[in-house]
């Protein structure tokens, strides 16, 4: 499949919605349209006024028609505007969802290389980004198109030399502003990199406050994050810069038009031009021509104004198309491969290794089974791998070689370091684990996981609501609750990395009690640990050295 | 009433903050102005001009001896078309440099408001909830000049001006103008401010939860796919942005209305001042061309009134981005009293009777707790989680105030210390290990911004971190990653104690010093750190001190903590055993 380009992420997201944006335009220009005639009457009533010396009491018609006219053109734009908004709407909606299903597709692992501010951001702000592109810029791009033609057109009929006019100047707009619209969207991709960084560089000398403040370097931050936000303001001025002279050059061309067909035509009217079509010009033609100047160039400067919310767009695409491509390593050699030899094996491991970009072979190969019903402690100095070995059992990250064979539709449970903690009540938190789970089911598992008592304590009980990171738990705390997910859930495969890290000697041994209870009811473990107490819980002890992973005789 | 002035409260302080670059901000509304006028001119004068010339045009032809003076029309004309341009580029040039000068000014203040909070409130604040304060609040706050003070003034000069020219004209066309426009002025103003309020508000805090489920979602994959819940916590990402996206229709809805009003408010002004200003003519008190020229200069308000709409029906947002600001701001910890000189030593610390309840808390977090630790002591404060560990080296490093008791660190009251001096002189090793999303040796700079190449070796050296540090790459400038992710859970603990060793405290705190570190390679680091310790007062905060587990080295007092109360039976004193370094 070839690399998804901006423009053609943004051309697929626009087709599904073809109807809305084809209903906008007609809308646009039919209100456009009425704009023409409004100039007409304008033009007629003076005319007859002046010329014809109508009086006014005749003439109170047309400027009835003229009254009725101005609310249809405003039902008209609303028309034009609230499609092309729903429309942007419902892109909106897909694309998102369309990055969170390749997100998830590229798993725990991969995505632990992104900086999760960043990668959330594009996933609401960039996305938000496009709305502008297809709430009004593509609906516009049209009207720019048409509208200036249907101008032309009546122009054409009243004088032509006017007419030529603007179809002069009107060429040289779509050209300068091709010229300066390339850089700017050069500039405004890297000014959507430079957000995004700004934002990670924020969310993390905030998220180490504590650390910067013990140190006395709040200071020494505070002035990085002003230096970052000039940063920021040279960067964006830099683009604002051609991305106004773009819209200059417009201004420039429509102010100079008018000018030169108001004077043209005034010169005309005086009698002081003998060539063209000039001595044929009369004041209704000559005014509507004039009125009708400004509405020429008014569909690109609605444009141009846009402009940005294009150049937005395709950064903003453009990054997002960078995850779209972020390939899956779904090679069918590794996705499609048979189950276990023997029937009682939960998952094995063939020869499997595991490679990290740019650092080698981080693991393996590895040669394992895993019975159901085993227990396994793997052992190993810090970094030598212990974590990358749970991801490869489970699934998280793909064998560069040899094979992993899970057993059929295998459900695994996992704990790690950092357990995920949602906003929401405790009770929110477990049933991510089981969301069918009963009130007593929860509460037996707080139990298990030495929970149960800190839970009779809160009012709120297992309704009392905590927040990102845990705000309300204690890291110890944070992790039993984790644990409890762990009994909630019915996995037979149990991937624990470090269960024990941060709790004391008591709920430490209430937990190994716990994952005890855990190996009586069949369920296969597999801890990563370094503590001497969970071996003694194993049947089985793994240890790796130098990225070999080593059965070591229990007992 | 009360409304009105609970707005001018909220926005006081950010006025305040414009107010410092006033000049910029009236140059900037002056330049929009004069953009303004020229389009107005432009129009005018050539409405003028051509009616003008045509009627010339016409007793010219009928024979009558006629003339009109062409060269200053002519040359007004001109003058607009140009000035228009120039102004036009200059003015959102200006206009956007302040405001991007105005952000990076707001955004320092605010990391120091945020610097400024004590640990407490930093713990309450969920971090993508900071980012988006530090960002978006702020990003959102712009719109405060560029889009809802300038325009709507400049609007209203336009329309007291415009009015006012008609006027001399035809008294009764620049009455109604001003009626007819001042009422559609503060439709587009006020009322879609008021129209869009409620769902504008929502969307600033939809946007928020959005932003936080999908860090959740990002940051919880592991779990979520293990447990097959991934669909169901998207369900709940997918439920606020139908929410979200509601607001967002109807606000979209409102400015479409806002802006189908305003072409009918132009539209109708133009035809009101054409009729009125030809009742005018027929009466024979302004010239044919004068009755063309008053109903162009109204079409031309088309560019002042046309961004309105959206803008105010957007009011809402940066109402409540000002807010939430706001009640940051509030919380932010008066700075004590501090002497300027260095108190001197701090070998030394006492706590007396010192209690910390938190507000929301059921029971004291510390109860009455007194200790002395004398200089080269080293005290280790057993407890499980949640017995106050924390909170007390929380009080220690002054990042929280007792509710009652008093600190005395070095003779002189913990608050009088000056922070600089305190900083230098009492370390802290926090339980999680916060690593900068930088390279290691930012990191470990962190700790003495003037440390060399060698000191930060020396240090890796000394939790056996140096030997593998030479073999990365990029050594030193290796990029530890997010929170140091890119390192494993014990060589991130390194890291810190490194950067620990790269300052000379007298007194330390060490909170779990060997979390995360396996056996063998806690045995090596409690030798070094046993070495360093060498003359400093110390207290550890651990979990339990058994025979298994990595004790800290050289402990010289024990002090079991159970929910926040000493418990004096457990208090031991190893008298006998201290080290005699």
């Amino acid at each position: 499949m070839p690399a998804l380009t901006a423009k053609g992420l943004l051309n697929d997201l626009a087709a599904t919605q073809r109807r809305r944006f084809t209903l906008a335009v007609i809308s646009g220009m039919v209100a456009g349209a009425l704009t023409w005639v409004q100039m007409g009457l304008f033009a007629w009533l003076v005319s007859a006024l002046l010329v014809n010396t109508q009086p006014l009491a005749r003439l109170t018609p047309l400027f009835a028609v003229w009254l009725l006219l101005l609310p249809l053109r405003g039902l008209l734009t609303y028309a034009q505007e609230t499609l092309s908004q729903k429309a942007s709407l419902v892109i909106r909606k897909q694309l998102r969802q369309r990055l969170l299903d390749h997100l998830a597709a590229l798993g725990p692992v991969r995505l632990a290389s992104y900086h999760s501010a960043s990668l959330s951001y594009q996933l609401v702000e960039q996305v938000e980004a496009i709305d502008g592109y297809f709430a009004h810029f593509r609906v516009q791009l049209w009207l720019a198109l048409l509208l200036p033609l249907g101008v032309l057109t009546i122009t054409l009929t009243q004088d032509w030399l006017a007419a030529l006019f603007l179809l002069l100047s009107a060429p040289m707009i779509p050209l300068f502003m091709a010229l300066v619209g390339m850089g700017a969207e050069q500039l405004n991709r890297d000014q959507f990199a430079e957000v995004a960084r700004l934002s990670g560089h924020f969310i993390d000398r905030v998220r180490s406050l504590t650390t910067l403040q013990l140190f006395g370097q709040t200071r020494q931050a505070e002035q990085s994050v002003r230096t970052a936000s000039e940063g920021y303001r040279v960067r964006s001025m830099r683009t604002l810069r051609l991305a106004f002279l773009s819209s200059a050059v417009l201004e420039f061309f429509s102010s100079v038009a008018i000018a030169v067909v108001a004077i043209y035509i005034g010169f005309g009217l005086l009698g002081y031009i003998d060539y063209g079509p000039a001595d044929e010009l009369t004041l209704f033609s000559g005014l509507l021509v004039l009125l009708l100047a400004p509405e020429f160039f008014q569909p690109l400067r609605s444009l141009a104004q846009r402009y940005h919310d294009r150049a937005a767009a395709l950064g903003a695409a453009d990054r997002l198309t960078h995850l779209l491509n972020e390939p899956l390593f779904t090679s069918h050699a590794h996705t499609t491969v048979a189950p276990p030899h023997a029937s009682d094996t939960l998952i094995e491991l063939e020869g499997a290794s595991v490679t990290h970009p740019g650092r080698g072979i981080v693991l393996g190969p590895v040669t394992q089974q895993l019975a159901r019903g085993e227990a396994v402690v793997v052992t190993g100095a810090s970094g030598s791998g212990k974590s990358t070995l749970l991801q490869l059992l489970a699934g998280f990250v793909a064998p560069s070689d040899g094979e992993r064979r899970p057993a059929d539709a295998l459900r695994f449970a996992w704990m790690d370091q950092r357990p995920l903690l949602i906003q929401g009540t405790l009770a929110d938190n477990l049933r991510l684990a089981a969301p069918r789970a009963s009130i007593d089911e929860l509460h037996q598992a707080l139990e298990s996981a030495h929970l149960g008592e800190l839970i009779k304590r809160l009012p709120a009980g297992i309704d009392t609501p905590i927040g990102e990171r845990g705000f309300g738990l204690s890291g110890g705390q944070a992790q039993r609750l984790a644990l409890a997910r762990v009994f909630l859930s019915q996995a037979p495969l149990v991937l624990l990395d470090e269960p024990t890290a941060s709790l004391d000697e008591d709920t430490e041994q209430a937990v190994i009690a716990a994952l005890q209870t855990l190996r009586h009811a069949g369920r296969t473990l597999v801890i990563a640990t370094h503590h001497p107490a969970l071996m003694a819980l194993t049947d089985r002890h793994w240890q790796i050295r130098d990225g070999h992973v080593l059965e070591v005789p229990h007992g | 009433m009360a409304k009105l002035n609970s707005l001018a409260v909220t926005f006081r302080p950010w006025l305040a903050v414009l107010a410092k670059r006033r000049k910029r901000l009236g140059l900037g509304a002056m330049l929009m102005a004069l953009t303004l006028f020229s389009a107005l001119g432009l129009l005018a004068v050539s409405g003028w001009f051509i009616t003008a010339t045509g009627l010339t045009g016409l007793l010219l032809a009928a024979g009558v001896a006629a003339s009109l003076e062409v060269y200053v029309p002519g040359g007004a004309i001109r003058f607009f078309a140009v000035s228009r341009t120039v102004s036009r580029y200059v003015e959102r040039l200006y206009n956007h440099d302040t405001v991007l000068r105005l952000l990076a000014d707001l955004r320092t203040q605010l990391f120091g408001v945020l610097a400024g909070l004590d640990s407490r409130a930093l713990a309450q604040r969920r971090a993508s909830d900071w980012l988006n304060r530090l960002t978006a609040d702020i990003d959102t706050l712009d719109s405060l000049y560029l889009r809802l003070l300038a325009p709507p003034a400049v609007a209203l000069l336009a329309i007291l001006l415009l009015s006012g020219g008609v006027a001399l004209f035809v008294p009764l066309a620049g009455g109604s103008l001003a009626a007819l426009l001042l009422l559609g002025w503060l439709w587009l103003t006020l009322g879609q401010a008021r129209l869009g309020l409620a769902a504008s508000e929502r969307h600033v805090s939809q946007l928020e939860a959005l932003r936080s489920r999908t860090m959740e979602q990002l940051q919880g994959m592991a779990e979520l796919k293990a447990y097959g819940s991934l669909a169901i916590h998207r369900e709940r990402l997918t439920a606020i942005e139908q929410h979200l996206q509601h607001a967002q229709q109807r606000l979209g809805h409102w400015v479409a209305l806002g802006n189908a009003l305003e072409g009918w408010l132009v539209g109708a002004a133009t035809l009101m001042t054409l009729w009125l200003a030809a009742l005018a003519w027929q009466a024979g008190s302004i010239s044919g061309a004068v009755m063309v020229m008053l109903p162009m200069a109204v079409l031309a308000m088309n560019e002042a009134l046309g961004a309105l709409p959206a803008a105010f029906t957007w009011f809402g947002a940066t109402k409540s981005a000002a807010e939430r600001l706001n009640q940051l701001e509030a919380q932010r910890q008066p700075v004590p009293e501090t002497t300027t000189s260095d108190p001197g030593s701090a070998h030394e610390i006492s706590l007396n009777a010192v209690s910390v309840h938190y507000p929301t808390a059921l029971q004291p977090a510390l109860d009455n707790l007194s200790l002395t630790l004398k200089p080269g002591e080293r005290w280790a404060i057993v407890g499980e989680s949640g017995s106050g560990k924390s909170t007390l080296a929380m009080l220690i490093s002054r990042q929280l105030t007792p509710t009652q008791g008093n600190i005395i660190l070095g003779g002189i009251p913990l608050e009088y210390w000056p922070d600089a001096a305190l900083r230098r002189r009492v370390a802290v090793l926090t339980q999680q290990t916060e690593l900068l999303d930088a390279s290691l040796a930012t990191n470990l700079r962190l700790a003495n911004p003037d440390a060399g190449e060698d000191d930060l070796w020396q240090a890796l050296e000394r939790v056996a971190l140096a030997s593998w540090v030479q073999t990365l790459p990029q050594g030193l400038d290796t990029w530890v990653g997010e929170g140091g992710r890119r390192l494993s859970g014990g060589q991130a603990r390194r890291v810190a104690l490194a950067r620990l060793y790269l300052c000379q405290p007298d007194l330390v705190i060490l909170d779990e010093p060997f979390a995360g570190v396996d056996e063998p390679t806690a045995q090596l680091l409690s030798d070094s750190l046993d070495a360093w310790l060498k003359e400093r007062s110390v207290i550890y905060l651990v979990h339990d001190v058994s025979n298994d587990a990595p004790t800290p080295p050289g402990i010289t007092h024990m002090l079991r903590l159970i929910e926040g109360r000493p418990n004096a039976a457990a208090t031991i004193r190893h008298g006998a055993n201290t080290n005699k370094r």
